[in-house]
């Protein structure tokens, strides 16, 4: 136990890969391993199907593929922790039963644990006898260094349509775990319900722990790396996810989809898929994805591309800039060669050609994507749900949007593209009018497809879309933006988005709400100074920062108020000896953590602005982003979606 | 033990090496006990002994009232406990190492007996055992591999999730004959998985998993086999009465040894330790050492072998003795005897330390007896070794370890301890550790324990498994002290305690609750959960109940109280648990047990409860979701079940049905009368869709209502269309978007122009601008331009300009005289006669 370590998330991901080898070679030789298709994309960001193959796994299956023929007497079963996939896995199990002369040897991991209602179903199915169960901890998957995922792809639409939170327990567990390793956080924050119900299972949790570990009551006292936790349940929020992302990282996710840190893009965009240096080569191997047929290629986006990494996070309005500079720059260096007269300044210029190619290749894909993006911005369509968002969003009168969402839907936008502008108009302005509510209900329905009756009931019970009721219903029911764009300066008008000074470039002039209440905690002064609507000075940090973490909440209880859910803050407390103790080893005028944890998903857009407001406190504070998945408006709509 | 007797005095050479033989006890049952009557399988590590009456000798009867039972020893005598047996004949009985008892009946049966007090899990072989029947098993560390009457081999390879398999058919049918056969347990073969030796014919079969391969030796049938601890040498009694010891690979040949017994064939033939083998006839053992050379010990009765990791225990009726490889290598000087431990740095021979050594620590030993005659020569011997000091403490200090004796233990720890108070520099940690785990072997190997562990054996053991032997033995105090001496945990302990309070005690349910809750009160990391159980399996269920409350861990109640049958509580705590599982988990027990309403009635109230249910049931079981809304009178919930339903119909009739029904039942519900009417909506557009199917040559079935109307105008059917349009009350606005969209599908640009003659349109002209411009028809599109009057001239000449009509913009750009806009317009222009036109306006409105 070495509780004095600051989190290093290349370490969860070796613990990952670990885990994950340890039990391929718990099972002897060669074996067919057969993966629940949603834990190969989160185990692919670190296990290359080469390394597998190293530990004996010979071919991968999907496991809702109906069992075949399999080589390999060794089968291992790799999946989440699901009734559907307790009943897969039992059924081919019988079903390689019943060959004759086959004699196969199953066993099963589950992920991230066995479960007592997976053991009782294979037990119902009676082939309990025949399959060695296990169990396989991956929780929290480190998508880059600063963010970590538990990549729980259903998470929005279980907590909030079903809400079955089950997310919340392996959030929670998650978390212990961190805890386990780093020490106690020192104060945990949160708005939501949701937040409240896994605090408290981590408070549960520890005492637990106290319970089962009595010796090693060090392990749990208070971290001196991490100053808190901030936890925003995603129910608090859910206009941020609904606009349109307006970063390059966001726009990507908009358009294609990002899965996983992967997206699918036209071979064309990429190039020569030899030379494909950067993001290609390290990791797009990295799963057994069998090759897509056609034209489409698997790109990694992620940090070992530089260029993506400075890209990801600007607003797209200066992203072509961006690449136009570096193109030149890359001329330039080009160029180099000319000058480049006796044997050892070209012995140099050829050492620096591989880099060059490889950063080459990057800015002709990045141009590529940017291009197809841009065309997409232009379009009326694009531009008119913008339009509607912006409005919306800066609190312009509803009704008078209503004509260009009417229009979008009589020229064929997509049902996610307009149900989103109606999500946002109800979420802003606390439900549509009764009569507007009708009138879209019918249109909707008539427009595509009455079976969305269901999807509509879906969204209302999600509350993202609701007929106004003149009741006022209990405090902290729902999210008052109107108030709080005032309170926390959710709009702002002069955004810079080539310098930006204000996370609301992330949104071209709306500041994420969720982001703003991590402000709240971590950046007090420059908030209320925006908030009064002095402009913050550059995004001059707080004078009182180490001071800022023990005040919680202090100095926004009003805004608090009009966010929906309980309000947590929980300071967690160890013996007075063993935190002095841990503060003489570790000094204290180390640089601290803030972990800030997105319960129901998060959006690039407030990574981006949380990484902007990680960049304004280098130095003092590190932050930590942790989500249960990453999500934008089409996802949350369509979990919502009936087909 | 005051008597001082020569370390040595139990010590015989055999070749180069020397075994010792040590009592540990005597007198281990009355003289009337004949042994001879009895199987005995030891437990490895010092462990209990269990004894078993040989069915096929014939047996004093002692009246009806004497049953058959397994008896549970120390290695002192001392009976643990009786364990009944009415299962018939064994065919097989072994221990595993953490000490549990294995016994395999005839017909496959496996008990396992996992505390020494005679509670037991047991499963089923299987795999043929209850057909054919098993004739013996041989037992490792871990598990086991029986021999059925088919001469098929099943292993089981643990206890807590027992899954016997079948290894590899040894191909000798059923008449085949074995003569013995043995193990290689799993760690110590090449393949991780467990390997038979089965003697058969003259030669040796290697099963495992997948193959069976013939070794083709000559040398046999041998009558035994035996693998040694590491799993490295094999030691065969073949057919001319010689030990044969070869690797377990079959590959070396290490030494031969002529018994001379000729055909009497041993009883027994057990390694001691990894040197060598011992053979036992009735009275008679020998012991064969490395080279062939072998050492004879003769007995009055009948030696049980119990074999050890370091060496081989020797059970008779009157005394129980230990028989090992000296450990180390081993000097003798002229005074005492140390033995030297084998460390790196030390170049130990036997030639040179045998006979008048002058080893630094034997020396060491020898001044503290001169010390203690207060004889100046302690300190000359010191000097003497100065140069090797610190070896010879270190060499005192494990030479104690190997020590039984407790008076040669403390001479040679005083050894030690004289010798480090010379040394300016030592680190005492060896010493003092070694002390305590003396103190602590001392303490388990007197006899009312009787746990004769060596030093090697300890740390094999860890101390953590030594205080579950203990626990076992019900040496609760002894545990404790021990546990708190190193420093260990000793909630279990307190556990264990409790539960045996549970078990045995007599008192009344209170007393108990408050003796127990008093003793581990203030304790962390207490299981009241486990406690408990055990109160609930002695039949103590509100001893049970009061004992739970005591539990920290919420997720730890619930499976006992769901035995308990207290099903609200178990699904309270499981909610309050916050994991779902074990929610879930719940709630599928109690579906099982209750009957529906009453299961509805449980989780109506419980939120967390009911949407587990609602989503599992959502995806698994549709009837029971229904039932679950209707009992919850969620009615709507209801409806909307059944219009999934509806869509998951293929056939039309099937569809409509369920589609008719939703409706009622929402159209029952006064606030729901829209949804109710939209159904019956959806229902009437599925019959016209079918209809058109029928007349046109396309696909409607499916589509929403505009996309229909969409189509329909595509392909021409206008009339259609326009029914459609009334029937659904389609506003004007969306119609004309649509009958827009259709007609621009269909490159209808003739009925376009007629349309674009009207006077008004409801969605303004400049949707027809766009949309024709977008289908690439400039000149349909600017038909539009000059309607789009409320636009201001600017974004009319826009329009102008997108279909490439620059003279018409400019005339815009005239009417609102901008001689700016011009310019641009005329720089942009490429034809003549628009450069032309275009001059001219700039001339018109240029000052002059």
């Amino acid at each position: 136990m070495a509780p004095t370590i600051a989190i290093d998330t290349a370490q969860i991901r070796e613990k990952a890969l670990a885990d994950l080898l340890a039990i391929l070679e718990g099972v002897r030789g060669k074996k067919t391993l057969v993966i629940d298709q949603s834990l190969s994309g989160p185990i692919g960001l670190f296990a290359k199907f080469s390394v597998l193959q190293d530990y004996g796994v010979d071919k991968v299956h999907w496991l809702h593929d109906a069992p075949g023929d399999i080589a390999q007497k060794n089968i291992l079963y790799l999946a989440r922790c699901t009734p559907k996939n307790a009943h897969l896995i039992a059924s081919q199990v019988k079903y390689y039963g019943k060959i004759p002369d086959q004699d196969v040897d199953c066993s099963a991991f589950f992920v991230p644990r066995r479960t007592l209602v997976c053991e009782k179903i294979l037990e119902e199915e009676g082939v309990v006898g025949d399959i060695t169960i296990g169990e396989y901890p991956l929780y929290f998957v480190p998508l880059e260094a600063d963010l970590l995922s538990l990549e729980l792809e259903h998470s929005f639409q279980e907590l909030y349509l079903h809400k079955d939170y089950t997310s919340i327990f392996y959030a929670a567990k998650a978390l212990m775990g961190i805890q386990q390793k780093h020490g106690l956080f020192p104060r945990i924050l949160g708005k939501g319900d949701n937040v409240r119900r896994l605090v408290d299972a981590l408070l549960r949790m520890r005492s637990e722990v106290t319970v089962d570990d009595a010796l090693n009551s060090f392990a749990l006292t208070p971290s001196s790396t991490i100053e808190n936790l901030i936890i925003i349940d995603r129910e608090t929020d859910f206009v941020t996810p609904l606009l349109t992302q307006l970063t390059y990282e966001g726009l990507i996710d908009e358009m294609y989809g990002i899965k996983n840190s992967k997206i699918e893009i036209d071979a064309s965009l990429v190039g020569n898929p030899q030379q494909n240096a950067p993001a290609g080569s390290s990791s797009t191997s990295a799963t057994s994805l069998p090759p897509q047929s056609g034209k489409k290629r698997t790109v990694v986006l992620d940090s070992s591309d530089k260029l993506y990494e400075d890209l990801r996070d600007t607003n797209f309005a200066i992203v072509g800039n961006l690449l136009n500079k570096v193109s030149r720059r890359l001329q330039a260096d080009y160029e180099g060669r000319h000058q480049a007269k006796t044997v050892t300044e070209i012995k140099q210029f050829v050492s620096k050609l591989g880099g060059l190619q490889a950063e080459h290749q990057s800015v002709r894909m990045h141009t590529g994507l940017a291009e197809e993006i841009m065309n997409h911005t232009r379009s009326d369509l694009f531009n008119k749900s913008l339009e509607v968002q912006q409005n919306l969003a800066a609190g312009s009168d509803a009704p008078t949007q209503h004509e260009n969402i009417e229009e979008l839907i009589y020229r064929g936008a997509s049902i996610e593209q307009v149900l989103r502008l109606l999500c946002i108009e109800s979420c802003v302005g606390a439900g549509l009018r009764p009569k507007d509510f009708e009138f879209f209900k019918r249109e909707i329905l008539q427009a595509y497809g009455y079976h969305h009756i269901l999807t509509l009931d879906a969204l209302e019970k999600m509350q993202l879309l609701q007929q106004r009721t003149s009741v006022q219903t209990a405090a902290n029911a729902r999210t008052s933006y109107s108030s709080l764009r005032k309170l926390l300066r959710l709009i702002v008008d002069e955004v810079n988005e080539h310098d930006p000074d204000d996370i609301s470039y992330v949104y071209s002039g709306y500041a994420p709400l969720s982001v703003r209440l991590v402000q709240c905690v971590i950046q007090k002064q420059y908030l209320q100074m925006t908030a009064k609507g002095g402009k913050g000075v550059g995004g001059a940090p707080d004078v009182n920062v180490v001071g800022a973490g023990s005040t919680g909440w202090k100095g926004f209880e009003e805004a608090l108020r009009n966010v929906k859910g309980k309000t947590v803050d929980e300071v967690q407390r160890g013996e007075d000896k063993a935190v002095r103790a841990r503060m003489i080893l570790n000094g204290q005028n180390e640089k601290k953590m803030t972990i800030v944890f997105f319960l129901g998903g998060c959006t690039y857009t407030e990574i981006a602005a949380l990484r902007f407001i990680g960049k304004q406190q280098e130095g003092k504070r590190k932050i930590l982003i942790c989500t249960t998945s990453i999500i934008n408006g089409s996802k949350m709509i369509q979990s919502a979606l009936v087909n | 033990m005051a008597s001082a007797t020569a370390p040595t005095a139990d010590w015989e050479a055999v070749s180069d090496t020397f075994y010792r033989k040590i009592q540990l006890y005597t007198a281990l049952w009355d003289a009337d006990f004949n042994l001879n009557d009895y199987f005995l399988r030891g437990a490895p590590y010092g462990g209990a002994l269990a004894l078993w009456k040989d069915d096929s000798k014939p047996q004093p009867y002692r009246g009806p009232l004497s049953k058959p039972s397994i008896e549970l020893y120390s290695s002192a005598g001392r009976l643990i406990r009786k364990i009944a047996w009415d299962k018939g004949s064994i065919k097989g009985l072994g221990w595993s190492e953490d000490e549990k008892l294995l016994v395999v009946t005839q017909d496959g049966m496996v008990r396992c007996y996992y505390d020494l007090q005679g509670d037991f899990t047991q499963f089923s072989l299987g795999n043929g055992a209850e057909e054919y029947g098993v004739k013996e098993c041989r037992f490792w560390g871990v598990g086991f591999v029986a021999l059925l009457g088919n001469n098929k081999l099943v292993a089981v390879s643990r206890y807590d999730e027992p899954r016997p398999r079948q290894l590899a058919d040894p191909g000798l049918g059923e008449e085949g004959e074995i003569h013995s056969w043995a193990l290689i347990p799993p760690n110590y073969t090449l393949s991780r998985h467990v390997e038979v030796l089965i003697a058969t014919g003259a030669t040796i079969l290697v099963v495992d998993a997948s193959e069976t391969q013939d070794q083709v030796l000559q040398q046999g049938p041998f009558s035994h086999i035996a693998v040694s601890p590491n799993g490295k040498y094999v030691g065969l009694y073949t057919a001319e009465g010689k030990v044969w010891v070869i690797s377990s690979d079959f590959q070396d040949n290490l030494s031969e040894y002529d018994t001379g017994m000729g055909n009497n064939l041993p009883i027994d033939m057990q390694w001691c330790g990894n040197s060598s083998v011992v053979l036992v006839w009735e009275d008679e053992v020998h012991m064969v050492g490395p080279g062939g050379v072998a050492l004879r010990y003769y007995y009055d009765s009948r030696v049980h072998l119990v074999s050890e990791i370091d060496g081989v225990r020797l059970i008779t009726t009157d005394c129980c003795e230990f028989l090992q490889k000296v450990p180390g290598m081993h000097l003798w000087g002229p005074a005492v005897g140390v033995y030297e431990i084998q460390t790196e740095n030390v170049d130990v021979t036997e030639s040179i330390f045998r006979i008048g050594s002058t080893s630094p620590a034997s020396v060491l030993v020898d001044a503290i007896d001169q010390l203690e005659q207060c004889s100046p020569k302690a300190d000359d011997n010191i000097q003497l070794i100065r140069p090797q000091l610190a070896e010879a403490v270190d060499a005192c200090v494990k030479a104690a370890g190997q020590e039984f004796n407790v008076h040669w233990q403390k001479q040679l720890l005083k050894a030690a301890s004289f010798g480090k108070s010379v040394l300016e520099l030592y680190s005492s940690d060896e010493f003092v550790e070694m002390c305590e785990v003396l103190r602590v072997l001392n303490a388990v190997r007197y006899y009312e324990v009787g746990l004769p562990i060596t030093y090697e054996q300890f740390l094999r053991l860890t101390p953590e498994k030594l205080i579950q032997r203990l626990l076992n033995r019900q040496h609760h105090q002894l545990a404790v002290k021990i546990s708190e001496y190193l420093r260990l945990p000793t909630e279990k302990i307190y556990i264990h305690w409790a539960c045996m309070k549970v078990r045995v005690s007599t008192d009344d349910e209170d007393t108990i609750c408050r003796a127990v809750v008093a003793k581990l009160n203030g304790k962390h990391g207490i299981s009241f959960q486990e406690i408990a159980r055990t109160a609930y399996d002695e039949g103590r269920g509100r001893l049970a109940t009061q004992l739970l409350n005591y539990e920290p861990r919420a997720a730890l109640q619930v499976p006992l109280l769901l035995n308990m049958e207290e099903d609200e509580i178990a699904l309270d705590k499981a909610i309050e648990s916050g994991d779902t599982d074990l929610v879930s988990y719940v709630l599928l027990n109690l579906k099982k047990k209750h009957p529906l309403t009453n299961f509805f009635r449980i989780i109506n109230n419980r939120p967390v409860a009911s949407s587990l249910i609602e989503s599992s049931a959502r995806e698994q079981d549709r009837e029971l979701l229904k039932d679950m809304y209707y009992q919850d009178d969620r009615r709507v919930d209801g409806a909307l079940v059944i219009l999934r339903e509806s869509m998951e119909q293929e056939e039309l009739s099937a569809k409509l049905e369920k589609l008719k029904l939703a409706s009622k039942v929402l159209g029952d519900l006064k606030e729901h009368a829209l949804e109710s009417k939209t159904i019956d909506e959806s229902s009437r557009l599925l019959q016209l869709q079918e209809v058109y199917e029928k007349d046109l040559p396309q696909k409607f079935l499916g589509l929403s209502l505009n996309e229909t109307i969409l189509d329909l105008i595509r392909l021409g059917y206008n009339s259609r269309a326009s029914k459609l349009k009334s029937e659904f009350k389609v506003p004007e606005k969306r119609y004309w978007w649509l009958r827009l969209r259709g007609l621009v599908a269909k490159r209808d640009w003739g009925e376009i122009e007629e349309w674009s003659k009207q006077k008004k349109s409801p969605i303004g002209w400049e949707p027809f601008f766009n949309e024709c411009l977008a289908a690439r028809n400039s000149k349909v599109a600017a038909l539009f331009v000059p309607k789009c009057t409320h636009l201001p001239a600017a974004d009319r000449m826009d329009l102008w300009v997108k279909c490439g009509m620059l003279a018409k913009a400019g005339e815009e750009a005239l009417k609102v005289r901008d001689l700016n806009a011009l310019e641009k317009l005329r720089q942009r222009a490429k034809v003549q006669s628009e450069i032309g036109e275009l001059d001219r306006m700039i001339a018109q409105v240029k000052p002059k």
